[in-house]
């Protein structure tokens, strides 16, 4: 016979405004079992836990049902308060009266009376709780982190010294991410590469990371502490360990100076064999396999001429993908942005015109190691531009296209037009138009300042369309602080397009089992205070890929995110919760439809020991995420939930309606 | 013969007379029947500054009109087929006003049910007739450098669906390719031809109208193409007026798109109204004309 | 309460600022609070050069309640209807059908109508067109109608059974 104790939660004025928490105490003493019924104003305090442990004490209750917020914020401290004063954490269960009632209703009465029967339902089900034990999982002490940016680089770097062995995987032939396409950084315009290829140096030197790039994850098993990961590594159809980077084999491709260059934004050509960029880690060479002559026709001149000009002979055309398991105990998704293709904005001209680009387009012109070695010069007339003009929230805080903040166009601009002054001097006009300037971070506003001062003309405002002439480009805007429509005649438009997620950001989650929030990235678990964890235990999420944002804040979110990650990989085993599946063998007829339903293969069909001929369901502990799909569609029964058995359920749900 | 409900609307019967005869005598050419639709009134746009539910009210019982013979409305005039689409769309999504306008109509037992598709020269050329069909019954090609003018209630608001794409508009382009013609694109391709405020002020709107005309001119164009009657008053009707305010020499040829179509296919001038145009349509060197 | 405009000393109008809101949830579906004064429109607006229309101010005015001023003004009549604000705006506003309302509300309250569109408006009632049929002269220095042009007569709408007067005493 369980003996029950019942806590009812004021929280504050949030449920007794519209809950009678008195009357509720009082109903809830009466119920059978329940031998002792508290109410108190905060429950989840250390008082309200002192409470509860006395009266577990005083009363030697082995049953306790709390009414109070959301599980989902307390049931975790619940347990482990009931479980100090020796009761099974697990023969407790939590009513929800604050989301699922005081906050839902207004009418007192009517949720007082709300109140009692889910109190009345969460007691029936208490009464036929069981002690259960928690599960412990081997900790696989390593970690896998995918994409290779400086959000990447970070969190490798931080995990290893840590002590922990990490795999970091990179779609792209190099490691280096958007940081690497950078000119200068704000607002301290450092050199971008400058900062970022020591930690790149690191990555590579490291003995506890192992660096797979050009690589891809394919699939992921498992759960938090032991996932199984499944690696494709692609052909760079060279011999890593022969070359040399050397770059002899590229000179001498047929297709020298015909492929377009990704690293800048297709603004310069490459051959078909090719690093990314001079600084590339590893600095080894790739054949890509999609303009290849050899590759894509099956010949290439009498022969490869890469093959011919290449001393340490490193070439292999015969190399095939190569795929390759590894289990870790955490994964860190950090793969970054993609920039919104302004082409969506018709009305801007961006695919009319060559002299209208991209702020990451301008970027790459600006670079000495860009396509015109650090020049600034228009597409059209390959001559320098006199006037130059920015236009920001190409795309942003727009409700047809993005509707978010892209957070970094505007300290990004007035980057742009801080080395554009800086390079051309006076000679040049350079215009921006803003909506707002939002320079919030450490040092930002008195870079804002300095740019001020440099003979910059700021325009409050949105161009309409911009017209790309035969010589030039015009625009209207009206400058809502002076209140005048002006027409801006330029040479060089810099549109400022948003941030969105990589393409293939939702299926990566997908293959994660991670959520997605409505504008594409990836779901943090809270947006307050759980910003770098996935929605699924043991997965975290750093950088861009999560939400746009600037360097510091996705070094400070990277780092963050592999302490979360490291405190888990610290531990030998793991407790995981009890809420797994159970088969009753002699119900089970071997039907098959719960392996069928479960999303992470957790059940299979065996042949049964004691039966031959016979099979039944066997559940993986370790798979099983209690999601409870199975043991609905189970047509026998035999599946039951632990913690969430029919019967339970069952005398929850007559509760409810008496 | 796919036959559609002719509506008229109010400038094109009474006034822009040369778009009517090009459309009817153009379009039985392509397998179109236009069948009148008797009892139609002005669709209700140019009141709407007015009274919007005068508006809605006009407009939804023209759509009635051609509901009650079953069949889809072909509106010539922008103006006209952005008042009807924009009435389907409201009163789609607003069943308390449609009850309310239906009431109405009941008394002349007409019921708006919005089944009707609406149509404009564009669209009912392009996707319609289809540039194939249009290609093969070309008999005399229209050798011209082209600008064309869509004007504003053809290409916006997008939202509730117009005939060509709001800001790059390319379906008149093709029709004119097919038709022999050179369309270029030019900076002020999308800008208005000032007619909604002639009425109340007439120098501002035709002050519009000249500066288009003049950047067209000065772009070397040998006419400019339109497919509106009320585009086409401004920018041929008023041509001279317009020059006049903005103190310029304008002389730049002004189509209906119907009129060169005709001409491609080899019907007679007179027959298209190119007599009534007042632009100098009738001095430009083409051979068939 | 209420706010005050020190250049106009004209007061916040919290009521008929409601009424041109409802007005327009009927008709469409974009509200104007969700303007932040970006000027995009202003910067398009075809009436902007000639006739200083300036679409976001409008809709900053109606955000604050400040009808009178606009529904006296002339400015309100010089929209061109292009939509070009309605169709560019990042956020949904549509100044164009806050003006079409604002000129509605002029309407109803009494102020004069410009221009032309009275003699157009008793058009409509009358024939159901703006216009009777008009002479035009052809290249050649005639003057034709549409019958001399072969075009079949117009058949307008029945004044008995026209139910136009009705709607256009109505209110939305």
């Amino acid at each position: 016979m369980s003996r029950i104790g019942v806590f009812i939660c004021h929280c504050g004025i949030n449920i007794s405004s519209t809950v009678d928490t008195e009357e509720l105490r009082r109903f809830s003493g009466e119920l059978a079992n329940v031998v002792v019924s508290k109410d108190y104003i905060y429950l989840c305090s250390d008082a309200g836990a002192k409470l509860i442990k006395n009266t577990v004490k005083e009363y030697n209750l082995d049953t306790i049902v709390i009414a109070s917020c959301s599980p989902k914020m307390h049931e975790h401290t619940f347990r482990s308060v009931v479980e100090e004063e020796g009761v099974n954490p697990y023969q407790m269960e939590v009513a929800n009266i604050r989301e699922q009632c005081a906050w839902s209703h207004e009418d007192k009465e009517k949720a007082t009376q709300k109140a009692k029967s889910l109190v009345a339902g969460a007691v029936a089900k208490a009464r036929l709780l069981k002690p259960l034990k928690k599960q412990k999982v081997t900790v696989v002490p390593q970690a896998l982190v995918i994409g290779g940016g400086i959000a990447g680089i970070q969190a490798s770097l931080d995990i290893a010294e840590a002590g922990f062995k990490v795999f970091l995987v990179e779609k792209t032939p190099s490691i280096g991410g958007r940081m690497a396409q950078l000119d200068k950084t704000y607002p301290t315009l450092d050199c971008s590469a400058c900062i970022l290829t020591p930690k790149m140096m690191e990555v590579a030197n490291h003995p506890h990371i192992t660096l797979l790039s050009y690589a891809q994850v394919t699939n992921i098993q498992g759960s938090i502490g032991n996932y199984t990961v499944a690696i494709t590594k692609k052909p760079r159809y060279i011999d890593v360990d022969k070359c040399t980077g050397c770059g002899v084999c590229a000179e001498a491709c047929r297709l020298k100076g015909k492929i377009p260059n990704e690293f800048d934004m297709d603004m310069a050509k490459r051959a078909a064999v090719y690093v990314p960029f001079p600084q590339a880690v590893p600095l080894k060479y790739t054949i890509d396999d999609q303009t290849c002559l050899y590759l894509t026709k099956g010949k290439c001149g009498p022969s490869p001429a890469c093959l011919d000009a290449c001393v340490p002979k490193a070439i292999d055309f015969t190399q095939k993908p190569e795929t390759m398991e590894i289990n870790v105990g955490a994964i860190l998704v950090a793969t970054g942005y993609d920039l919104f293709d302004p082409s969506a904005v018709h009305e801007y001209g961006y695919s009319r015109s060559k002299d209208i680009i991209t702020n990451l387009e301008f970027e790459r012109m600006l670079s000495a190691s860009g396509p015109t070695r650090g020049d600034i010069l228009r597409f059209s007339t390959e001559e320098k531009p006199r006037s130059v003009t920015f236009v920001l929230c190409v795309g942003s805080r727009d409700e047809t296209h993005c509707t978010y903040c892209c957070r970094i166009g505007c300290m990004s601009a007035l980057k742009q037009a801080y080395l554009l002054r800086e390079k051309m001097g006076r000679d040049i006009e350079v215009n921006i138009c803003y909506t707002d300037i939002r320079s919030f971070g450490k040092g930002y506003e008195e870079f804002y300042r300095k740019l001020r001062g440099m003979d910059i003309n700021f325009f409050r405002g949105r161009p309409s369309d911009i017209r790309p002439l035969a010589d030039g480009v015009v625009m209207d805007i009206f400058d809502t602080i002076t209140n005048k429509l002006y027409e801006i005649s330029t040479e060089m438009v810099v549109l400022i397009p948003a941030l969105i997620p990589r393409s293939d950001a939702v299926d990566l989650a997908r293959l994660l089992n991670i959520s997605v929030s409505a504008d594409g990235f990836l779901l943090e678990a809270h947006p307050k205070l759980r910003p770098m964890d996935a929605s699924t235990d043991g997965i975290f999420i750093a950088g861009c890929c999560q939400g746009p944002k600037d360097i510091p804040d996705t070094v400070a979110q990277a780092s963050g995110a592999a302490v979360r990650a490291t405190s888990i990989l610290s531990k030998k085993e793991l407790e995981v919760e009890p809420i797994y599946v159970e088969v009753d063998k002699d119900l089970c007829s071997g039907c098959g439809v719960c392996a069928s339903v479960c999303p992470y293969g957790a059940i299979d069909l065996q042949a049964d020991p004691d039966k031959p001929g016979k099979q039944i369901a066997v559940i993986n502990k370790v798979l099983c995420k209690g999601c409870g799909l199975c043991s609905a569609a189970c047509p026998s029964g035999s599946l039951q939930q632990l913690g969430y058995k029919n019967g339970q359920l069952v005398a929850m749900i007559d509760a409810y309606l008496e | 013969m796919k036959q559609y409900g002719f509506y008229l609307g109010c400038l094109m019967p009474t006034e822009q007379y040369a778009y009517e005869l090009s459309l009817r005598e153009t379009l039985p050419h392509l397998d179109i029947e236009l069948i009148d639709l008797p009892g139609a009134s002005c669709c209700g746009e140019p009141m709407k500054s007015i009274n919007q539910l005068m508006t809605l009210y006009l407009s939804a019982r023209n759509i009635a009109i051609a509901e009650k013979k079953s069949l889809d409305i072909f509106a010539p005039c922008a103006m006209c087929h952005l008042a009807l689409t924009e009435c389907q769309h409201i009163l789609q999504h607003n069943e308390s006003m449609k009850n309310r306008i239906n009431s109405l109509l009941a008394q002349e037992d007409l019921e708006m049910k919005g089944t009707s598709r609406i149509f404009h020269t564009v669209d009912l050329l392009h996707d319609v007739v289809g540039l194939d069909l249009l290609k093969h019954a070309v008999k005399n090609p229209v050798a011209l450098k082209v600008a064309t003018h869509y004007g504003c209630h053809l290409i916006r608001p997008s939202e509730i669906g117009r005939p060509v794409d709001s800001e790059n508009p390319q379906k008149m382009e093709n029709i004119l390719i097919t038709l022999g013609a050179t369309p270029v694109d030019y900076p002020q391709k999308l800008d208005c031809c000032g007619a909604p405020i002639l009425a109340h002020l007439p120098e501002s709107a035709l002050t519009k109208t000249g500066q288009k005309l003049q950047a067209i001119q000065d772009q070397g164009f040998d006419a400019l193409v339109t497919v509106c009657p009320w585009c086409q008053k401004m920018f041929d009707a008023r041509q001279q007026k317009a020059g006049e305010i903005i103190a310029a020499t304008l002389n730049i040829p002004v189509f209906y798109l119907s009129q060169l179509l005709g001409l491609a296919l080899g019907i007679d001038k007179k027959k298209l109204g190119l007599h009534l145009n007042h632009s100098s349509v009738n001095s430009l060197e083409v051979e068939e004309l | 309460m209420g706010i005050k405009d020190l250049t106009t000393m004209g007061e916040s109008q919290v009521d008929i600022k409601n009424e041109i809101r409802q007005r327009m949830d009927k008709l469409v579906e974009e509200l104007p609070d969700f303007c932040f004064q970006c000027g995009k429109c202003t910067s398009g607006c075809e009436a902007y050069k000639l006739l200083e229309l300036e679409p976001h101010r409008i809709v900053a005015l109606l955000k604050r309640g400040l009808i009178d001023e606009m529904i006296n003004s002339d400015v309100i009549w010089t929209c061109m209807s292009c939509f070009k604000c309605r169709e560019r705006c990042p956020q949904r506003v549509a100044p164009v059908d806050i003006l079409f309302s604002l000129k509605n509300l002029s309407v109803l309250q009494g102020k004069q109508i410009p221009g032309k569109f009275t003699g157009m408006l008793q058009s409509i009632l009358s024939s159901g067109l703006i216009q009777g049929i008009q002479e035009v002269t052809t290249c050649d220095n005639r003057t034709v109608t549409r019958d001399d042009l072969g075009l079949p007569s117009l058949i307008t709408p029945d004044s008995g059974s026209f139910q136009v007067s009705k709607i256009a005493i109505e209110k939305i």
